[in-house]
């Protein structure tokens, strides 16, 4: 069963699972790390430390962090460069950088593993502001990819980005607790989530998340689960009437709270509107 | 002969008359209805049970008349508005080109609270120009308040009696220049409150709410309060002026909430009413949205500043 929603402290972490960790430094992240590996190759799962910088410098982090002593060959975990996945084009591919996570997944699999985890510290790669879009579209796509097979994955994010961390992490399964008032996550049948509450405060913060979802593709309609929805006021449904107006296929919604269908009608949305309303 | 509005007028001819007996309401009410019929007008009638039963024995023919059957139109003034709106556009589409309504609004004199049908009697002048409509209010005297006869001596611009003279009542007001009732206020509100915030979220005010209200009030009133506290607090927070203080009170079945901001509020006297013009993202989107709930909603101007009070109860009211 995947995390979704808040983690109040970090604890163990499934085949699937996709979590955001914000931390003040790498001092603070790593130990974390360690535990993230250690409990991965305690679970069958090949684990790899995805990064820039010196590769024998990055070997022993991992040797250190997995607790397994400096490398020689073992298989069962990996180094693996930023420019490996990432590419060197610029703006990165989200769906070419989502091909490179299936395939070192299927490598995994087809070489005995139960799966694939990573561990990555993404702050440099998203600092510049210009790169911040591509990169959240990473995350949607892998967000996608985890829900529906054997990736787990720990996203690091440094709190000296500020502001930026937020538009990060609300687009994971699992964030820790009080960082963002709402997440858009994958469901297990492709669905996307949304979880929390969405109000005049974050509009533009979901407006952002919105612009980064895209129908899969071959997909004939787009789905949005409501039922973790605590609250969305006018603002937020409107928000995502307009995004529905603009996709290229329909948008269903399903599973919507009760507070939610009465904001809908209230509106008109039910007639009037782009959505459809689903199972409501 | 035909009386009143002219054929072919445009715009709302708004006019009311106060009758004192089942006789002076039929001479007021069959000449209105009978000349709609035999001019081939769509005749729209909303009074109580009782009033439509005995129209309903007075008039000749009912072929054309419609008595709106959902009683929910009157459940709030902004709902009223728009459900009216939808069959004057319904029947324009079919050609009409006039219409008639008539009614009688809630007021203590029908069971009913007059509270917000005030600014509704003001702002229907405006809001249904763009319809051909020919609107009698009848009031009871028996029955009706001081204060509703004074409402609506200054929402509409002409009195018609029981013997049919028709007068321009000297006391109207424009919508613009209306003078809406200040909200009774409840007496919860001379007590101290369950819990004051100042300048917090509309999150943590919902959660405030949440806390007090569960228990207190069915899940669709609470629902229905956390959607409203929710729009004032962020109307406050970025149109109004700070301080912004939300208090809440308790009582059993029945919770209020005022949410106060030190600046002058909307100055449209339209507000909360109809959609606001334009960009869905202003200030009238959410007060509309507010009005259309079930729970009571006051917005009272003060020198000391703008509030929004909403009060949901478990029984009605």
């Amino acid at each position: 069963m995947r995390i979704i929603g808040p983690v109040g402290s970090y604890r163990e972490l499934g085949l699937q699972d996709h979590l955001c960790w914000v931390h003040g430094d790498r001092g603070d992240y790593r130990p974390h790390l360690g535990e993230f590996f250690r409990d991965g190759l305690g679970r069958g799962l090949r684990v790899a430390y995805l990064g820039s910088g010196d590769a024998r410098m990055v070997r022993e982090l991992v040797g250190r962090v997995a607790g397994t002593g400096p490398l020689r060959s073992g298989k069962a975990v990996r180094v693996i460069s930023f420019e490996e996945f990432y590419g060197a084009e610029e703006p990165v591919d989200p769906a070419a950088v989502t091909k490179r996570y299936d395939a070192a997944t299927q490598e995994a699999l087809a070489d005995g593993y139960r799966g694939l985890r990573i561990g990555a510290d993404m702050t440099d790669l998203v600092r510049a502001p210009d790169r911040q879009d591509a990169f959240a579209r990473c995350e949607v796509l892998l967000e996608r990819y985890s829900s529906r097979h054997p990736l787990s994955a720990m996203c690091g994010y440094r709190r000296e980005l500020g502001d930026a961390v937020a538009q990060f992490a609300c687009l994971h399964a699992a964030v820790p607790a009080g960082l963002t008032p709402f997440q858009v996550f994958a469901c297990g049948d492709g669905a996307v989530g949304l979880l929390g509450e969405f109000d005049q405060a974050c509009q533009g913060a979901f407006e952002r998340a919105l612009r980064r979802i895209e129908p899969a593709p071959g997909d004939s309609t787009l789905i949005f689960d409501l039922s973790q929805i605590q609250f969305m006021d006018h603002h937020a449904l409107l928000s995502l009437d307009s995004y529905a107006e603009a996709c290229p296929v329909p948008v269903v919604v399903r599973s919507a709270p009760p507070l939610v269908r009465r904001a809908a009608r209230v509106l008109g949305l039910e007639h009037l509107g782009h959505l459809r309303l689903g199972d409501l | 002969m035909r009386t009143g509005a002219a054929r072919g007028q445009v715009g709302h001819f708004h006019e009311a008359g106060f009758y004192s007996s089942d006789a002076e309401f039929r001479a007021l009410i069959v000449p209105f209805a009978e000349e709609g019929i035999a001019a081939g007008e769509p005749v729209i009638i909303g009074y109580d049970d009782r009033k439509n039963a005995l129209i309903r024995s007075w008039l000749t023919d009912l072929s054309a008349v419609t008595f709106p059957a959902d009683s929910g139109v009157y459940a709030t003034p902004t709902r009223a508005i728009a459900a009216y709106r939808r069959l004057f556009e319904l029947h324009v589409a079919q050609g009409a080109g006039q219409i008639r309504i008539t009614g009688e609004l809630p007021n203590s004199g029908n069971g009913g609270m007059f509270d917000g049908w005030d600014r509704y009697e003001a702002a229907v002048n405006t809001v249904w120009q763009d319809f051909p409509v020919w609107g009698l209010c009848l009031y009871d005297t028996a029955t009706a308040a001081p204060v509703v006869r004074d409402v609506v001596e200054r929402t509409h611009p002409r009195i018609v009696s029981p013997s049919g003279v028709r007068r321009a009542s000297d006391r109207f007001q424009v919508v613009a220049d209306f003078e809406a009732l200040p909200p009774v206020p409840d007496p919860l509100e001379e007590t101290s409150p369950m819990i004051e915030l100042v300048d917090r979220s509309a999150a943590e005010a919902r959660r405030a709410l949440a806390q007090i209200g569960r228990g207190q009030v069915t899940d669709t009133i609470l629902d229905d309060l956390l959607l409203g506290v929710s729009e004032a607090v962020s109307n406050a927070l970025i149109h109004g002026r700070p301080p912004a203080t939300v208090r809440i009170w308790a009582a059993p079945d029945r919770i209020v909430v005022s949410v106060h901001d030190q600046g002058r509020g909307p100055a449209d006297p339209l507000a909360g009413l109809v959609p606001a013009a334009g960009n869905a993202a202003t200030l009238g989107l959410g007060l509309w949205l507010i009005h259309q709930l079930d729970i009571d909603v006051a917005l009272k101007h003060a020198d000391d500043g703008f509030t929004v009070r909403l009060r949901g109860a478990t029984t009605t009211g």
